[in-house]
């Protein structure tokens, strides 16, 4: 049963360094970020407020999976999992359209058919914690099956556990998925984002508006990023990473246009 | 899973009884394999497979017994032995280590908690550097929700201006390991107890973190979580004195807000009511837990210092076996340069 295996440093310091990153197209995000964008093999999850981005930040990354190698891309796939009918099919073939153009715009050389671009998109609608547990668990599978997809979005994991499940339970389930998860990301090289939802705890100290599932899911999460979209700053939004392992808590502005994720 | 906790140990020869080998071959015969067999074995049925008299079986059975029950010690002897043997790791955080006279102590369970985002998984990281620096020895890792950065080391040790060969050096004594399971976790440290696992010149063991892997058992109601805690802290405590380590477990806090509705004297207005919230901090783990870490360390962001993105941790001795450390607090900043 001895499945552990035992690296130094200097070994995952060279994995860490050439993992290649999948970037939101925004250069103030992809810098405070730390990596030049999500890491392959890293969790991170995506925290705010409706309407402040979190959904299209996800679908600005599953169109940036498909950056071709001639850009240093990752010419990959991507798995969306929808728990709350957030995803527009029109809405992602419009970013994506926009990104892969703009990719031909730099390098004229490469050519792409909207249909089949598309179709390294794999979605999965899982309404309802049942359907959501049986996805969880065949995840493994599927990446299996799929080596190409290297970009795992959950959106939202807040969702499935609105209601049905205790406090107790709710929290020991969370916890093994997230270690299955993991697990999977680190062994195949995987980039999984998480959106998580904000809700009100009264009376806490530094904040009464904080991320959903309590502290214990704070906990284990490494790297948080909070979106906003303050008023007074017109179309522009903001994001501060709130939890990093190895990046200090930055704010980056961006905005959000008709082709997606963009600087401002 | 019980059985193979509960280490099996193989008959021997022991020395001034008629236990001689070939006695024990013919113990082995009749399918008297360890220890626990011989000691429960009917007395008469041992003594024909034996071919020895009743009163040497039992003289061996007592011979047996004392050699493996707990040893009685004096109290002088006792004393020296602690004094002597109380060592402390040089954490290098220098405000850390004159707070706790001189460094994290061996062969004992420290705990780091805080709540999320308190800096525990950076305190940990820089306490690992700095032992693989400063003592030439090796420090384990143990990983459970992907915290640690190679990366983040290696941009901490070239701000304090470590030659490439250095940082090379000192990344190269710290070792990690992915686990994922409580039962990966007891798997390991029963392999390094075995001294199946061997790593060489061990001082130090990091743990980030404990409620990820214990967490994973809430909501259910069969206590496997706690048993597997409790096989968990009796390896650590067995390894960490027997390897002379100090052994750090990353736990964290939650807190929990509770709302008293006070009635607020109010004559005009006798039915006003005005809420307040008392915030309350626990450790988690559960009540076993509590009191298994003789030193526990309270870790708290304070507001963050402008310049240059640091930010500073406060740091309190919550629970210490030795009571003047109660309370006891001290200011680190975290920075690009690490937690000094």
């Amino acid at each position: 049963m001895s499945n552990y295996k035992i690296h130094t440093a200097t070994e995952l310091w060279q994995k860490e360094t050439c993992l290649p990153s999948i970037p939101t197209f925004s250069q103030n995000l992809d810098h405070i970020l730390g990596n030049g964008g999500v890491q392959l093999g890293s969790l991170t999850e995506v925290l705010g407020l409706p309407g402040t981005g979190k959904t299209q930040l996800c679908l600005q990354l599953c169109a940036s999976v498909q950056i071709p190698k001639v850009l240093s891309g990752l010419n990959a796939e991507a798995l969306y999992i929808d728990t709350n009918t957030n995803f527009t099919p029109t809405r992602f073939k419009e970013i994506l359209t926009a990104s892969l153009l703009k990719c031909q715009k730099i390098e004229p050389s490469y050519l792409f058919n909207e249909e089949e671009a598309l179709d390294r998109l794999h979605y999965i609608n899982a309404f309802g914690i049942e359907k959501f547990c049986a996805c969880m668990n065949r995840i493994s599978v599927f990446v299996a099956e799929h080596p190409r997809v290297k970009l795992i979005v959950i959106d939202s994991i807040t969702f499935p556990f609105k209601e049905g499940i205790s406090v107790q339970k709710r929290t020991g389930l969370l916890f093994r998925q997230m270690a299955d998860l993991q697990r999977i990301a680190m062994e195949g090289l995987v980039a999984v984002v998480l959106v998580n939802e904000m809700s009100t705890r009264l009376g806490l100290s530094g904040g009464a508006v904080v991320g959903s599932l309590g502290d214990a899911w704070a906990h284990r999460c490494n790297k948080r990023l909070l979106l906003s979209n303050p008023s007074e700053l017109g179309g522009s939004r903001l994001a501060l990473l709130l939890k990093s392992n190895n990046a200090p808590n930055l704010v980056a502005k961006f905005q959000i246009t008709r082709e997606g994720i963009r600087d401002s | 899973m019980r059985c193979v906790l509960i280490k099996m140990q193989k008959l021997t020869h022991v020395e001034g009884t008629a236990l001689t080998d070939h006695v024990i071959k013919m113990l082995f015969q009749s399918r008297i394999i360890t220890i626990l067999d011989f000691l429960q074995e009917d007395v008469e049925k041992l003594s024909n497979i034996c071919k020895l008299s009743i009163p040497q079986i039992l003289e061996a059975r007592n011979r047996i017994l004392t050699k493996f029950s707990a040893p009685v010690i004096n109290g002088s002897c006792f004393i020296d032995k602690i004094r002597k043997g109380t060592i402390s790791i040089k954490s290098g955080v220098k405000n850390l280590d004159n707070m706790l006279n001189r460094g994290i102590p061996a062969k004992t369970i420290t705990e780091l908690c805080g709540i999320a985002g308190s800096g525990k998984t950076q305190l940990a990281l820089q306490i690992a550097i700095n032992c693989a620096k400063e003592t030439h020895k090796t420090v384990l890792y143990i990983d459970t929700k992907g915290d640690f950065s190679a990366l983040r080391i290696q941009k901490i040790l070239e701000k304090c201006q470590y030659s490439f060969k250095e940082v090379a050096a000192i990344m190269s004594r710290i070792h990690i390991s992915y686990i994922w399971t409580m039962e990966e976790l007891v798997n390991l440290f029963k392999n390094l107890k075995n001294g199946e696992l061997v790593i060489d010149n061990l001082v130090l063991l990091v743990i980030d973190s404990l409620p990820s892997l214990m967490f994973q058992y809430l909501g259910e109601d069969n206590k496997l979580g706690l048993s597997l805690l409790n096989s968990f802290v009796n390896y650590s405590r067995f390894i960490c004195k027997q390897l002379n380590i100090g052994i750090i477990c990353i736990n964290m806090q939650t807190r929990w807000v509770d709302q008293d509705l006070t009635d607020v004297e109010d004559e005009e207005n006798s039915t006003a009511y005005k809420d307040s919230f008392t915030e309350k901090r626990y450790r988690c783990l559960g009540r076993y837990w509590q009191h298994i870490p003789t030193l526990v360390l309270e870790l708290e962001k304070i507001k963050e210092n402008d310049n240059e993105n640091n930010s500073g941790i406060k740091i309190t001795v919550l629970h210490s076996i030795d009571s003047d450390y109660e309370n006891r607090h001290c200011i680190l900043c975290v920075g690009e340069s690490g937690v000094t």
